[in-house]
């Protein structure tokens, strides 16, 4: 069944009102960018997930598959994001499937506004959504509590205000398809460098009425130089009480099969009709 | 989303954590107004919305249509707003096409009343509802915070209007020709925009006739003279 | 009162190698600062060549490891067949899970439990690409034990657990008892 288990919710709240801080979730401190251009739309994010101030994952995925022709970037809490794209892109398939038609970009929004509305920011989604379809090209942002916006640039996550400086400094209307890759990007470097809650590499999505690119890390600016010296210890070095080797091969001397003996008193059950 | 440590277990072990109810959430620190005038009726809006002092969007359009001459002025919270007019859209696209004819301003007010109301202790949404049917003519509904409904011939509201009612009150007059009135409108969100830190951008107008709706735009870089669209 | 995050302690770590994975954990178990056990193995085996290591209230990790025995047990039965998909079986793979399901697929390493940050630490300076078995197995031994050293509710002897095409090899590592 999808959907959330709140058994735990009364041992939470008690343990929660005694003190105890609430357990930290993989957050995406996060840039991310949409912007329209001639001919179709592109969105962009950077790859670091945070949690509290720990860099969890320096090369997450934050641009999220709907349909071949929508995408959605997401910022916020990282399962959130995540589970809530998927139920969305499962929902919308079907959709699809049961009308015969290709999916579109408002109900995609519709949807996801309508399910975070549902759960008054408790799912904390916030997604720029981005598609072309046979009404258009459509760009819009959604809010965890529900609230939807529709603009031709939109910048989102904790790094949206390095990212807005940028497109309210550079864009333009009718920019061609290369200038709305760099303006993306640019504007996510610009949450790299200026925000700590971003960092690492750009993601970028194309998509237009012909074809949908993802170009994964883009652009990396931060590559980690390979180490002078190596730190790797003699083999031995680690001093070890006992050891077990299990061969695939040997598996099977793991596994005993017992023949049981076949009682012949009582009904025997069919087996064949 | 971030969670706040303030947290208290009542006796019934049940958890209130007021500070955890709707964190960061979109706002609408808003001007709006509707008038009624000689033709119809007008809806203003200024057309910021804001997240703590970040402006969100600064072109939003928070005059929305529920009908063909039945729009609405949103004021609150983004989401809450948006969710009641998606709503009553739907209800009243059923409505129409189950009686063959266009609701009556009257009927999609009550609607709007009957959810605000219904869901005051979860909603936070101010609105202006306006429209112009064949039977009515122009009327201006007005439903605050609680879920109250009050007829008015002209109606101010979001945190921009406590810095205009006076200047309503000193220029309205009943039964304005079109011009006069899309200019009392005008003028009133400037000076809403200029006092109200909350409420700023462009001018947004919807003029609702027995002709249709027609759409007025405003930007501040002409001083919000010059028609635009 | 602590987190149920912290109140048991112990910590977990996992690495890609060329052409094998490593996994490791330790084996305190505590109540606060009071050492119950020195054999609370946190690894868990789910298939010829599937683990997965669990850290965080004790409690909860008998009855995750559990859960996930029984789920995959039933779809053994089900889906007669091994849970690790063929493609899986053979790639050295590794990935982590926040409390919630979010996923963190780490072409490096992962880190759990309460000596997270040091081992972070540890993983960043000493791991390196294509470490060959043994090596992958001095390096996720090294990192582990000297991260557990600067953990007071971690350590107490580790486990690790090289994973190869064809082998698993499982060693127990002498560990500070204090």
């Amino acid at each position: 069944m999808p959907g959330f288990d709140f058994s735990n919710y009364n041992r939470n709240a008690a343990l929660h009102a005694r003190g105890v801080p609430l357990p930290k979730a993989t957050s995406t401190g996060t840039t991310i960018v949409g912007c329209i251009f001639e001919g179709g739309v592109v969105i962009a994010a950077d790859t670091r997930a945070t949690s509290g101030p720990i860099v969890a994952d320096k090369n997450c995925e934050k641009l999220h598959y709907i349909s071949p022709n929508i995408w959605c970037a997401g910022a916020g809490t990282a399962a959130d994001t995540e589970f809530t794209t998927a139920l969305i892109s499962s929902q919308l398939e079907l959709h699809s499937l049961s009308t015969g038609r290709k999916p579109r970009v408002v109900t995609c929004m519709t949807m996801l506004k309508q399910h975070l509305f549902r759960y008054q920011g408790h799912i904390g989604a916030y997604l720029v959504v981005a598609g072309v379809d046979p009404t258009g090209t459509h760009l819009f942002t959604v809010h965890a509590h529900g609230s939807t916006d529709k603009l031709p640039y939109v910048t989102m996550g904790s790094g949206s205000l390095a990212a807005m400086s940028v497109f309210e400094t550079q864009w333009k209307p009718q920019l061609t398809q290369d200038e709305a890759v760099a303006l993306c990007s640019e504007a996510i470097q610009s949450g790299i460098f200026n925000d700590l809650g971003s960092g690492s590499n750009v993601d970028v999505a194309i998509i237009t009425d012909k074809k949908t690119t993802l170009k994964r890390n883009y652009i990396k600016p931060n590559e980690r130089v390979p180490k002078l010296k190596s730190y790797i210890f003699k083999r031995g070095t680690t001093a070890v009480l006992n050891e077990k080797i299990i061969r695939k091969e040997d598996l099977g001397n793991f596994v005993s099969v017992h023949e049981l003996a076949v009682e012949e008193t009582g009904d025997k059950m069919e087996v064949d009709a | 989303m971030e969670f706040g440590n303030s947290g208290c277990l009542s006796e019934d072990g049940i958890h209130v954590d007021m500070d955890r109810l709707k964190k960061g959430e979109v706002n609408l620190g808003t001007s709006i107004m509707a008038v009624t005038f000689k033709d119809g009726v007008i809806l203003g809006a200024d057309s910021r919305t804001t997240t703590g002092a970040y402006i969100a969007n600064r072109v939003t359009d928070k005059l929305t249509r529920v009908n063909d001459t039945i729009w609405c002025c949103r004021s609150g919270s983004a989401a809450d707003t948006q969710a009641v007019a998606d709503i009553v859209q739907y209800q009243l696209g059923l409505f129409a096409m189950m009686n063959g004819k266009p609701p009556t301003t009257q009927t999609a007010v009550s609607i709007f009343q009957d959810i605000c109301y219904a869901n005051k202790d979860r909603l936070s949404a101010g609105l202006i509802v306006a429209g112009w049917d064949e039977r009515h003519g122009g009327q201006v509904y007005s439903i605050p915070l609680g879920g109250s409904l009050h007829k008015q011939s002209y109606a101010i509201g979001g945190s921009g209007s406590t810095y205009i009612y006076g200047f309503c009150d000193a220029n309205w007059k009943e039964g304005m020709e079109e011009e006069d009135a899309v200019n009392f409108v005008k003028e009133a969100l400037k000076e809403a925009i200029k006092w109200d830190g909350s409420s700023g951008g462009v001018i947004r107008m919807v003029v609702l006739t027995e002709k249709g709706a027609d759409r007025h735009l405003y930007l501040p870089d002409t001083e919000y003279q010059v028609r635009h669209e | 009162m602590s987190s149920p995050f912290s109140i048991n302690g112990g910590a977990c770590v996992a690495m890609v190698g060329k052409d094998c994975v490593a996994i490791a954990c330790d084996l305190r178990l505590g109540l606060q600062a009071l050492t119950v056990s020195n054999n609370f193995p946190k690894i868990f085996q789910y298939g010829d060549n599937v683990f997965l290591g669990l850290t965080g209230l004790a409690t909860d990790l008998s009855t995750v490891s559990d859960l996930f025995r029984y789920k995959v047990n039933m779809y053994r039965l089900r889906e007669e067949r091994n849970i690790a998909p063929k493609t899986f079986a053979n790639l050295p793979f590794i990935c982590g899970f926040d409390s919630i399901g979010c996923i963190d697929f780490a072409a490096d390493f992962i880190v759990s439990g309460t000596a997270t940050d040091q081992l972070y630490g540890m993983c960043e300076s000493l791991w390196e690409p294509n470490l060959a078995p043994e090596d992958l197995f001095e390096t996720i031994s090294q990192a582990l034990m000297s991260a557990v050293d600067r953990d007071a509710l971690s350590g107490w002897g580790a486990y690790v657990y090289i994973i190869e095409k064809d082998k698993v090899t499982k060693r127990l590592l002498k560990g500070r008892q204090d």
